[in-house]
């Protein structure tokens, strides 16, 4: 062996280790919350032994049982909008291409790199305008509030998804399916959508994590009554955090890997590869 | 009645027009009305903001010492923690796409996969039970006598630097594996078999392909860490303190919406300038490197 090949391989075992260095950095605090969900203590933050008392506080103290409630709540409507929006844009992006096509990606880019906290001091007064200055009721309603908040970056997800899965799919099956005299509402509805199906599903499942784990638009749009979860760990901040708290986002995390693992499986099953599955899950 | 054409087709962008309505509504109009609100001023204490005399003078005011301090700490903060993720995440992702077993390669993603789809907010908290003075790390480093007192990280700047590295690493490891899994292996045996040792090859050729996805990937970490509002908040205390906060105590208790509003069109100026600079700089010093080492490739690659 030469000395060259050997110190490549000395620097591969250098890369290795790095690596699952990496990795437990990247576990670290998520073990360290699960962890803590089983804490007695009465301070979250300070270990004092095993216990199930804090997942028995959830189903004791109602604001948390309300919190979690109201961000699966709007977590689902929001996915359910955001699929519908994105996906039929999706599907214009990827059949009837053209110049608009890269304005509308153009503005899905904008929405997706606006820092957060601008959108949601943006979405504030606007909302306060559109529901008490034009007296649109439904715009004073806190879960439409949320649910309007959590959209936006969801909407530009699924679009991306969607396009990007039917860019890779032909468009011949539509076309024949258009020459057999089909009108274009069947073919859309018994080929193009059936195409788009895995992408949909993934898109709906993404937008409903991102729904659960959306904290600054929700802190700033939300109506008193309506707090979702993570607002209610926000301001828990201040008050002190409890282990309670590390037992419901113990409870959020395993919904969060089941969406996620159900997206793989959806993913895999439609035949992608992981790399395309990564790209998906990242946003396209 | 004549016959309809076998193939109506409707105007190329009507089923997107939906999607562009909502984000025209609850997207665009609404950052034009902050954008609008930054020229007014804030009417005596009840009022929020008021537009009938329009000037820049909640932008002068927001240009104040505070606004100075904070804009430096986030601008550190933002710098430093997008550099030490592009260091810390580029061997990672060069080891999953190109070392690491093809066969392994789901499961490494789906392991940078499930820190960056857990709950922000709670990988957050994650951090402060560690760094906490009470907590097991504290107790761990005195025991084994690395410190004598209790630790003292959080609610330091350092706190905040921690959290946005570990934040938003998956977000520079997911496209730079994307990048480095594009270029091909031929490519680079080739570059070996012409001579060059692992690391030229690695600077030469995996590198300069790969440059949109190191691009990508440092945007990408870059603008949300400017804009951070939660990691700072919850790790960051007085010492951390970055913009997004500013404009969110403008937005919140202070009630003061045009001066949260100069601040907030004052952030997205400050990432785009800093991008601008940034971008020019690193033009300029390559410079020298680009006429004698280019890279020409034909479609195959």
């Amino acid at each position: 062996m030469t000395r060259n090949a050997r110190r490549g391989q000395l620097g591969n075992r250098l890369l290795a280790v790095w690596s699952v260095i990496v990795f437990a950095f990247l576990f670290l605090p998520i073990i360290v919350i699960i962890a803590y969900s089983f804490n007695s203590g009465r301070l979250l933050v300070a270990w004092e032994g095993f216990s199930l008392a804090p997942f028995a506080a959830i189903f004791e103290k109602p604001v948390i049982r309300d919190a979690v409630m109201v961000s699966i709540r709007t977590g689902l409507i929001a996915a359910v909008l955001a699929s519908l929006l994105g996906t039929l844009a999706g599907i214009a992006m990827a059949r009837r291409p053209g110049r608009w096509v890269w304005w509308f990606l153009g503005l899905l880019l904008l929405v997706s790199v606006t820092p957060e906290i601008v959108d949601a001091v943006a979405l504030l007064p606007w909302l306060v305008f559109l529901g008490q200055d034009l007296g649109i009721s439904l715009f004073s309603d806190g879960t439409a509030r949320l649910v309007v908040g959590h959209s936006l970056f969801s909407v530009a997800i699924v679009s991306y998804i969607v396009r990007a899965r039917l860019v890779g799919q032909d468009a011949r099956l539509e076309e024949a399916s258009a020459d057999l005299y089909a009108t274009p509402l069947r073919t859309f509805m018994k080929i193009t959508l059936p195409l788009a199906m895995p992408a949909v599903l993934a898109g709906f499942l993404l937008s409903f994590t991102l729904s659960l784990d959306n904290t600054v638009v929700s802190a700033f749009v939300q109506v008193s009554g309506t707090t979702p979860w993570p607002v209610y760990v926000l301001s828990a901040l201040r008050s002190g955090l409890r282990p309670e708290i590390a037992a419901v986002s113990t409870i959020m995390l395993v919904l969060t890997l089941i969406s996620l693992a159900l997206v793989a499986l959806v993913l895999k099953r439609a035949g992608d590869s992981a790399t395309q599955i990564a790209r998906t899950m990242a946003g396209g | 009645m004549p016959q309809r054409p076998p193939r109506v087709r409707s105007p190329r962008f009507v089923l997107a027009v939906p999607a562009w309505a909502w984000l025209l509504a609850f997207f665009v109009a609404p950052i034009g009305m902050v954008v609008w609100f930054s020229f007014g001023y804030k009417p005596g204490i009840f009022g929020t903001h008021a537009n009938d005399v329009l000037s820049f003078d909640r932008y002068v005011e927001a240009l104040s010492p505070t606004f100075f301090t904070t804009f430096q700490n986030t601008l550190w903060v933002g710098v430093l923690g997008t550099l030490l993720c592009l260091i810390i995440g580029m061997p990672v992702a060069y080891w999953m796409a190109v070392k690491a077993p093809p066969e392994r390669r789901g499961l490494l993603l789906a392991l940078v996969m499930v820190p960056f789809w857990t709950n922000f907010l709670v990988r957050t908290l994650g951090w402060q039970v560690i760094l906490a003075p009470e907590g097991w790390l504290s107790t761990l480093l005195q025991g084994i006598g690395v410190t004598d007192g209790p630790l003292e990280v959080l609610y330091t700047r350092a706190a905040v630097l921690i959290g946005v590295v570990y934040n938003y690493l998956p977000l520079m490891i997911l496209p730079l594996f994307v990048a480095f899994d594009r270029v091909s292996t031929p490519l680079r045996e080739a570059s070996k078999d012409l001579g060059a040792n692992a690391v030229s090859t690695f600077l030469r050729v995996t590198v300069p392909l790969a440059r949109p996805g190191i691009i990508a990937g440092v945007l990408l970490v870059y603008i949300p860490l400017m804009g951070d509002y939660i990691t700072a908040t919850v790790l960051g205390g007085a010492q951390g303190n970055m913009i997004g906060q500013l404009v969110a105590s403008q937005f919140g208790t202070a009630q003061n919406w045009a001066l949260g509003s100069a601040m907030a069109v004052l952030l997205i100026i400050v990432i785009m300038l800093s991008i601008g600079i940034a971008a020019a700089l690193i033009w300029a010093a390559t410079l020298p490197f680009r006429s004698r080492s280019r890279l020409i490739l034909g479609e195959g690659s």
